[in-house]
């Protein structure tokens, strides 16, 4: 796969990742449901979210020498936790998709 | 003195973040400016507008171009002479070639160290230099100034206060102060995961404010610790002159050690000698680093003790794959015979290697080269909702006292935020405008950059009177608007002076100048939107007792 795609792959992994971490808290999980989830749910965005970004780095990993990948990862991480705080202040629905297969009552 | 550790770095994080963050705000902004200084450069420099070279032939080209530069430039001669015990005779002897180059440069720097005799300093040089159009070696006129590498670039780590170097110790306090503030930023954040991505600009100014502060803060805070001390690390021998102040015996004599083990002499010998050819030397490294796998151009080229017997030549691998830089093989001049390549680097050195090369970015990698300009940016943010955070906690309590503390720091907001971008675009906007062969055009440029400033700066004071009542400063509005328009202008200035035009260099992919354009496009349309909303914002009228919330 061409740099740029994975590249591109790992901005989608940072971003997708940051939005599962975010929803793994109840102060932002109610901005997208109206409805409570249980403890393991919460375990399960958490893993989710964690799992995401390690899938970044390795893409990073994979497009670039190692340290270049690691700046490369750290500002990823910055600009992807800014991108999900603005689309929660903003357009919260944004983030449904992410958690669209979660059942609706928990 | 404070009632608990939080308090007291609180208040270190408060009055540290509010001195030294106009300088942070300066250092922050210029260098996001310097991730894009080659760029900028084209942009300023219309003949220049031509795609990155190699370098050049030294046999053909540059021998002829360092015999040229017969002396130091002005301002380097009156330094010299101040180090010279002696005065200096008329003519001074080139000890030193030095021509260097990036995978974004389409000029290329060549520059002569003159010997300095009777310095107090040991092996001091004079430097004189020209830039040239590698392809035929043309020289390029001394007063264009490169906006980006020449004038943003050294704004960003000395302010241009060059008198004892001030500038760079204000900024190298700065970046202490960054990262006191970064370390007593964390100590004070009381919610630093469970706000971690809390942005509610809907509520009170106060509250929106400081959740930008914190998201800006937290999310970059890998970025705004590594730059500040990795900054802070390129300028240690500044800040702690031991090798050439305290420490003087013992570097001599590991000068000579390390010759001794490397065989490159650390002083001329006296003897006259003359110089193999320089391309084959530099053939011979592109074959060295082909055989190793690793890709090759020559990014620096160094000639020490010219016109010695044992002058050697130093050929840089650039620095397009990784982060460090400095990769060198070293050939004996006289015959073109490699004497020393340098070896894989220890631990502390690959540690300082990383971190020099990663705040000074000449790797070819466009994407980490925007997420770092986004970096700075980030910083800039966080540094502008600390000024509007600490004048909007204060300024009803200042205004029923009467007292103006939030008036000045409002005012000295105003000048670093928006009169810093005033000053930039007007500086743009003024190279364009002025005739092509005006004289000492750099000096025009310059004093355009400071003049505005300082009316962006006479500006804000003047407007900050409404801050005395509690309410908001106009200037941030009218500033915005300037940027709006001087954003506008640049562009449509670009256009019309050389043809340039985004059509013409979207098409072309001519990206270093389309690039700047558009970023100008954009600038312009933020500052008109920011605007808009801030002339509703400073046409408010305040609650007479407003209740303060303590956030902080």
């Amino acid at each position: 796969m061409p740099d740029a795609l994975l590249l591109a792959a790992a901005l989608a992994c940072t971003v997708i990742g940051m939005g599962w971490l975010s929803l793994a808290m109840d102060v932002h999980w109610i901005q997208v449901r109206a409805t409570r989830r249980s403890p393991r749910m919460v375990i399960i965005l958490r893993v989710l979210g964690a799992a995401s970004l390690a899938a970044s780095l390795v893409l990073c990993l994979l497009a670039d020498t190692a340290t270049m990948a690691a700046l490369v990862w750290m500002m990823l991480l910055a600009v992807a936790a800014v991108t999900i705080a603005l689309v929660l202040s903003r357009k919260p629905a944004l983030l449904a998709p992410l958690v669209a297969a979660f059942p609706q009552s928990p | 003195m404070f009632a608990n550790f939080r308090l007291s770095f609180a208040w270190l994080h408060t009055w540290f973040g509010l001195v030294l963050g106009f300088v942070l705000m300066a250092a922050f902004f210029f260098g996001s400016l310097s991730v894009f200084d080659r760029e900028i450069d084209r942009w300023a420099l219309p003949e220049t507008r031509i795609e990155p070279q190699p370098m050049p032939s030294f046999d053909t080209i540059l021998a002829s171009r360092f015999a040229e530069i017969a002396a130091p430039e002005p301002e380097e001669l009156a330094a010299a002479s101040k180090r010279s015990t002696q005065p200096l005779p008329e003519k001074l002897k080139p000890a030193l070639f030095g021509a260097y180059t990036t995978h974004r440069d389409p000029v290329l720097d060549v520059f002569v160290g003159f010997e300095v005799p009777n310095s107090t300093l040991p092996n001091d040089l004079a430097y004189g230099s020209v830039v040239i159009d590698p392809r035929d070696g043309r020289k390029l006129p001394k007063d264009r100034l490169a906006l980006g590498s020449a004038f943003f670039y050294p704004m960003h780590y000395s302010l241009h206060f060059t008198w004892y170097d001030i500038g760079m110790w204000i900024v190298g306090l700065a970046a202490m102060a960054m990262l006191a503030a970064v370390v007593s930023g964390v100590v004070m954040h009381r919610k630093i995961f469970r706000e971690f991505f809390t942005f509610r600009p809907g509520k009170k100014l106060l509250r929106g404010t400081l959740d930008l502060h914190n998201l800006t803060g937290v999310v970059a805070l890998p970025f705004h610790f590594l730059w500040a001390l990795s900054g802070l690390i390129i300028f240690a021998g500044v800040y702690f002159p031991v090798f050439d102040k305290m420490l003087q015996p013992l570097v001599e004599q590991h000068e000579r050690e390390e010759a001794r083990h490397t065989g490159l002499d650390a002083e001329p010998s006296g003897v006259p000698g003359t110089l193999a050819s320089v391309d084959a030397m530099m053939i011979a490294a592109k074959d060295h680093w082909v055989s190793r796998g690793v890709p090759g151009e020559v990014g620096y080229l160094q000639v020490t003790h010219v016109g010695s017997s044992n002058a050697y030549v130093s050929i840089y691998r650039d620095s397009t794959d990784r982060v460090a830089t400095a990769e060198g093989l070293h050939f004996q001049g006289s015959t073109g015979r490699v004497i020393f390549e340098d070896p894989p680097t220890g631990a502390a050195e690959t540690v300082n290697g990383f971190l020099t090369g990663m705040h000074l970015q000449q790797f070819r990698h466009w994407t980490l080269r925007w997420l770092i300009f986004v970096g700075g940016l980030l910083s800039c943010v966080c540094i502008t909702t600390g000024f509007i955070f600490f004048v909007e906690k204060r300024k009803h309590v200042h205004a029923r006292q009467g007292t103006s503390g939030s008036r000045w720091v409002d005012a000295l907001a105003v000048t670093t935020v928006t009169g810093m971008m005033v000053a930039t675009l007007a500086t743009l906007v003024m190279n364009r405008a002025l005739p092509e062969d005006l004289a000492n055009r750099d000096l025009w440029e310059k004093s355009t950059f400071w003049i505005a400033w300082l009316t962006a700066l006479t500006h804000a004071l003047w407007r900050s009177a409404a801050v005395l009542q509690a309410r908001m400063s106009k200037a941030w509005a009218e500033q915005s608007w300037a940027i709006a328009a001087l954003g506008a202008v640049a562009v449509v200035l670009n256009a019309a002076t050389t043809g340039d035009h985004l059509g013409r260099t979207l098409m072309a992919g001519y990206w270093p100048v389309a690039g700047v354009d558009l970023m100008l496009i954009a600038s312009a349309c933020a500052a008109a939107i920011a605007a808009r909303k801030l002339r509703a914002r400073a046409a408010e009228v305040v609650p007479v007792n407003p209740e303060v919330p303590d956030y902080a």
